[in-house]
């Protein structure tokens, strides 16, 4: 049993909706299934085959960036005559394998065979932000396939997760490869889930002969230019915008951004991809027309993910009938905002660096009309800029700044000339009546962990 | 009884009609033209390049001059004007004398001397809420073909190409005739407007009414046209008794408006209004918590009309304001902003697009225009980095640059392997130079560092190269591979 989120009315605890998907075993007394089978889960069941009971399980790791879930049954009933399957390799292109699972429902077996047409990196759908490696079959997959194994010599080489709806393509399904599959294995085995590890810099291609000779540079296809280096970065103050990575970790970087891995050419991204937090890369670079080095060390995942899909309840503040609630991918789909400000906070926060006036935007998305703010319109779909001039970088220093006890509020909002004042008399006395008439359960949930590490305070 | 009123009220309609038709019949000659028009506009997407043309045919007013009044719009970007007599046959070419593209007017003259002659000259009249308007169109056979309605409203409204001005509206049922609405509109035998818009689902008339037309001719008269002024500023209501408080307006006050923006060099700087004033009064007309006065004739409506429309630039208009609770006065000379001073142009008509080709790199200016190229959804659907810099201009750019200069795509080349999927890149630089607009790029290029020019964006990739020695060729490969009539235009 599932429960998704009610943006619009965030206190809700939002509609039951159910689903089911397939998972195998992998490992001692664990399953294994994708993360969107299991996100938001309430009551969780496994059934096997031939065995009429429901049993009970509990998500143990959900790695929502790589769509991978990791399930507990406590019942020792469930486990027995049940069998480890044997973890593979990255299948050849061409050869064929078998996908296991329960399509639409049944509680049947489904084998579909199928074979390997594409491996290459692709978007991710369940967060939409990540791009991992992944491989295209011929064998369809459909809604409950997901999370099943697909094999081929008796070895798991992929879990089925996603596909294309009948219009857009045919016979074309998507598994995530084994690389995926260890590395959140291997991640959590130290009791936690740390994420994948990002250089979160931008590169461009030096292809043009031109661009070579400029940088003084050989004709030999080699090396990429450093655009961008988030402040935010594992990167940052270690390389600079303008050198030319050479090498990664010893291995070429060819004109076009790809290395040669195990005999694969692969996004130079994949190198970092491979690597767990506390791991280092070592680059081989030219700055300034001269040889240099510089290892970089993964000491933690990036801070901003607003972009992707949010599987956690909804964070807000209600505060005299006015609904804060941060910008992230979720609340841009549910009200469609049309403020050209909103979509470029939402789509620039990352590249032009917003991040470092605040860790995320907060806007003002609804009013709950009462004679309290009848005449705040105004600022609807308004992003806070600062409370009684202080800035506000995120929802919690909000909540800190709305708690004071002060004469009157002054909220100021970017690009909105007049402030916003509450009286703080006419906010307590508005306050049970709000509450009572629109039904706010509870006035704010600021997250249970603290608000995404700022780049000052990191190091 | 009640029958008998119905009846009369009907008969006194028909009787109106057919003696405003019988004036206008009596001098045999009606006070209208025919004005066909055939306007072709830039591509801003290949600004070397003209869309394909369009010819319209609509009704122009004659005034005292003579000249003809149609709307602006209709002339924009025109290649061929010509006038037609309503009576059918004779047609000559004609040419636009005054255009104003934001108050959507354009007078248009003919160089021959008998056209006109002997044609009624319309005079303008004001006309109120719950008056009787006629709609003039044209049947094919020269004759009057005339729309009665009453009109309903009386408001500040978005003009088609920019800026906010009166419309008259009416809500009546027009007969497509001609390709297009723009049309006179008179009361009795008077010209009191020009449609300029018509929605046959609502069936909304969108009218230029009399007061802008006044404002445009008297301006035009003079022979230099100014076009209507502004004042430069941004407010909000004050409605809110939370924000009454906090700006400080006494509680007895009822009126009001609270400064939000004062534009860097309008006349409202100048005069030294500043954010958060309270804006009381504009001469002897209050300004009440919405930014409305009492117009004589309209009831209340946005001091914008008192500003730009009552008034000429040069005017000077007493503004009185509270500054921290303390009263003061300031004479604000009206004066207004020329589209081309702003960062990005809010409309260029009548002009070829500004565009520089260096080694297959299109160089061009940002502009509303060519934003508008991407589609009605332009605000979603352009690049969102140009998108949010035309809208926040005035915030992000208060010192300039004049222009922003945008890579917008690459023809590709031999030279640019590599560059071909770079688009919409905001460029900084060039060898070094700080763009202020496309003017400087010639003269940036004059100075190639190290034998490469280097071009520098504000965003990935940042820094690119082109030899200087073989942009030359590559200008002129581009121009055969590409069949350009030119690499550049500045003008």
């Amino acid at each position: 049993m599932a429960q998704e989120f009610n943006y619009r009315v965030p206190w809700l605890p939002g509609p039951q909706g159910g689903g089911s998907g397939t998972g195998w075993v992998v490992g001692e007394h664990r399953l294994m299934t994708n993360a969107h089978v299991v996100s938001n889960a309430r009551l969780l069941t496994v059934e096997k085959e031939n065995d009429p009971k429901k049993y009970v399980a509990t998500i143990e790791f959900i790695a929502h960036d790589c769509d991978l879930a990791v399930l507990k049954v406590a019942d020792p009933q469930f486990w027995k005559d049940t069998k480890v399957l044997p973890l593979g390799e990255v299948p050849e292109i061409e050869s064929s394998v078998a996908v296991f699972g329960y399509p639409i429902g049944g509680d049947r077996l489904s084998v579909t065979h199928g074979v390997v047409s594409r491996i290459d990196f692709r978007t991710y759908s369940h967060s939409v932000m990540d791009s991992h490696l992944c491989i295209q079959i011929d064998a369809a997959i459909n809604p409950g396939n997901s999370g099943g194994p697909v094999l081929q010599d008796g070895k798991v080489v992929g879990v089925a997760f996603q596909g294309f709806s009948g219009d857009v393509a045919q016979n074309v399904g998507y598994m995530i490869p084994m690389p995926v599959v260890k590395h959140m294995l291997k991640d959590v085995s130290d009791g936690s889930y740390d994420r994948y590890m990002d250089l979160s810099i931008g590169t461009f291609s030096l292809q043009n002969p031109a661009h070579r000779r400029a940088l003084g540079l050989p004709d030999d296809d080699k090396g990429v230019v450093v655009t961008t280096v988030s402040s935010a970065s594992v990167c940052a103050e270690k390389l600079k915008v303008g050198d030319v990575l050479l090498k990664i970790d010893g291995v070429d970087i060819e004109s076009d951004g790809m290395v040669q891995l195990n005999g694969e050419r692969v996004m130079m991204a994949e190198v970092a991809e491979r690597k767990y937090k506390g791991d280092q890369v070592k680059f081989d670079l030219l700055r300034d027309g001269k040889p240099q080095q510089e290892t970089i060390t993964f000491n933690r995942a990036w801070p901003y993910t607003q972009q992707a899909n949010s599987y956690e309840p909804p964070r807000y503040i209600v505060f005299g009938g006015l609904l804060f609630q941060p910008l992230n991918r979720n609340l841009m789909a549910t009200y469609q905002f049309a403020s050209p400000r909103i979509l470029y906070t939402f789509t620039r926060f990352v590249e032009d660096e917003l991040y470092k006036d605040r860790d995320e935007a907060i806007i003002l998305t609804a009013l709950l009309p009462d004679p309290l703010n009848s005449y705040l319109d105004e600022f609807r779909e308004g992003i806070v800029k600062t409370v009684d001039g202080k800035q506000v970088r995120n929802l919690k220093e909000l909540s800190a700044a709305l708690a004071e006890q002060k004469d009157d509020y002054v909220l100021e909002f970017e690009g909105v000339g007049r402030p916003l004042v509450l009286h703080r008399a006419d906010v307590e006395a508005a306050r049970e009546r709000i509450r009572k008439r629109y039904n706010v359960l509870r006035e704010e949930y600021l997250g249970e962990d603290a608000p995404a590490a700022t780049a000052s305070t990191t190091k | 009884m009640k029958f008998l009123s119905i009846i009369s009220r009907v008969f006194c309609a028909v009787v109106a009609f057919c003696a405003f038709t019988a004036s206008v019949l009596a001098e045999d000659k009606l006070p209208i033209v025919r004005v066909n028009v055939t306007t072709q506009s830039w591509d801003f997407i290949r600004p070397w390049g003209k869309r394909q043309p369009v010819t319209r045919r609509a009704i122009g007013a004659v005034l005292p001059g003579p000249r003809i009044l149609v709307a602006g719009e209709l002339v924009a970007n025109s290649t061929y004007l010509e006038f037609e007599a309503a009576d059918g046959g004779r047609k000559v070419p004609a040419t636009v004398d005054v255009v104003d593209y934001e108050a959507n007017l354009a007078l248009l003259k003919t160089d021959d001397p008998d056209f006109l002659k002997g044609l009624p000259q319309l005079d303008l009249t004001e006309s109120a809420i719950g008056d009787q308007l006629n709609i003039w169109q044209l049947e094919n056979n020269g004759r009057l073909l005339v729309t009665n309605g009453p009109m309903t409203t009386a408001e500040m409204s978005p003009y088609p190409i920019d800026g906010q001005f009166l419309i008259y509206r009416m809500t009546t049922q027009i007969q497509g005739r001609d390709s297009s609405f723009t049309l006179p509109v008179a009361r009795g035998g008077k010209l009191t407007g020009i449609l300029m818009s018509y929605d046959n689902q609502s069936n909304n008339a969108n009218i230029i009414p009399a007061p802008v037309i006044q404002h445009f001719l008297k301006d035009a008269a003079d022979g230099q046209y100014d076009g209507f002024p502004r004042a430069g500023y941004g407010f909000s209501a004050t409605r809110d008794p939370a924000l009454r408080r906090y700006a400080k307006i006494p509680a007895d006050a009822t009126g009001g408006i609270y400064i939000t923006e004062v534009m860097k060099g309008g006349p409202a700087e100048a005069a030294g209004l500043q954010k958060a004033d309270i804006l009381l009064a504009a001469d002897q007309f209050a300004v009440d918590q919405d930014g409305n006065f009492a117009d004589p004739t309209y009831g209340k409506i946005s001091l914008g009309h008192y500003l730009s429309t009552r008034h000429l630039v040069g005017d000077i208009v007493k503004f009185r304001l509270l500054r921290g609770g303390e009263e003061k006065t300031i004479d604000v000379k009206l004066a207004r902003k020329d589209p081309s001073t702003y960062v990005s142009d809010p409309y260029i008509i009548d002009k070829a697009p500004r565009f520089y080709i260096v080694g297959g790199l299109l160089l061009q200016e940002l502009s509303r225009e060519w934003l508008r190229s991407f589609g009605n959804d332009w605000v979603r659907r352009g690049p969102a980095n140009a998108v949010y810099a035309d809208r926040f201009q005035l915030e992000l750019f208060p010192n300039g640059p004049k222009k922003l200069v945008y890579m917008t795509h690459v023809l590709p080349t031999d030279a640019t392997v590599g560059y071909e999927e770079l688009n919409n890149l905001r460029v900084v630089k060039i060898n070094g130079v700080e763009l202020q607009s496309l003017d400087d790029v010639p003269k940036a290029l004059e100075k190639p560092v190290n034998g490469f020019h280097k071009i520098e964006f504000d965003d990935d990739p940042r820094t690119i190269f082109l030899d200087a020695k073989e942009v030359e060729q590559t200008n002129r490969a581009v121009k055969m591979q590409y069949r350009l009539p030119a690499i550049m235009h500045l003008e």
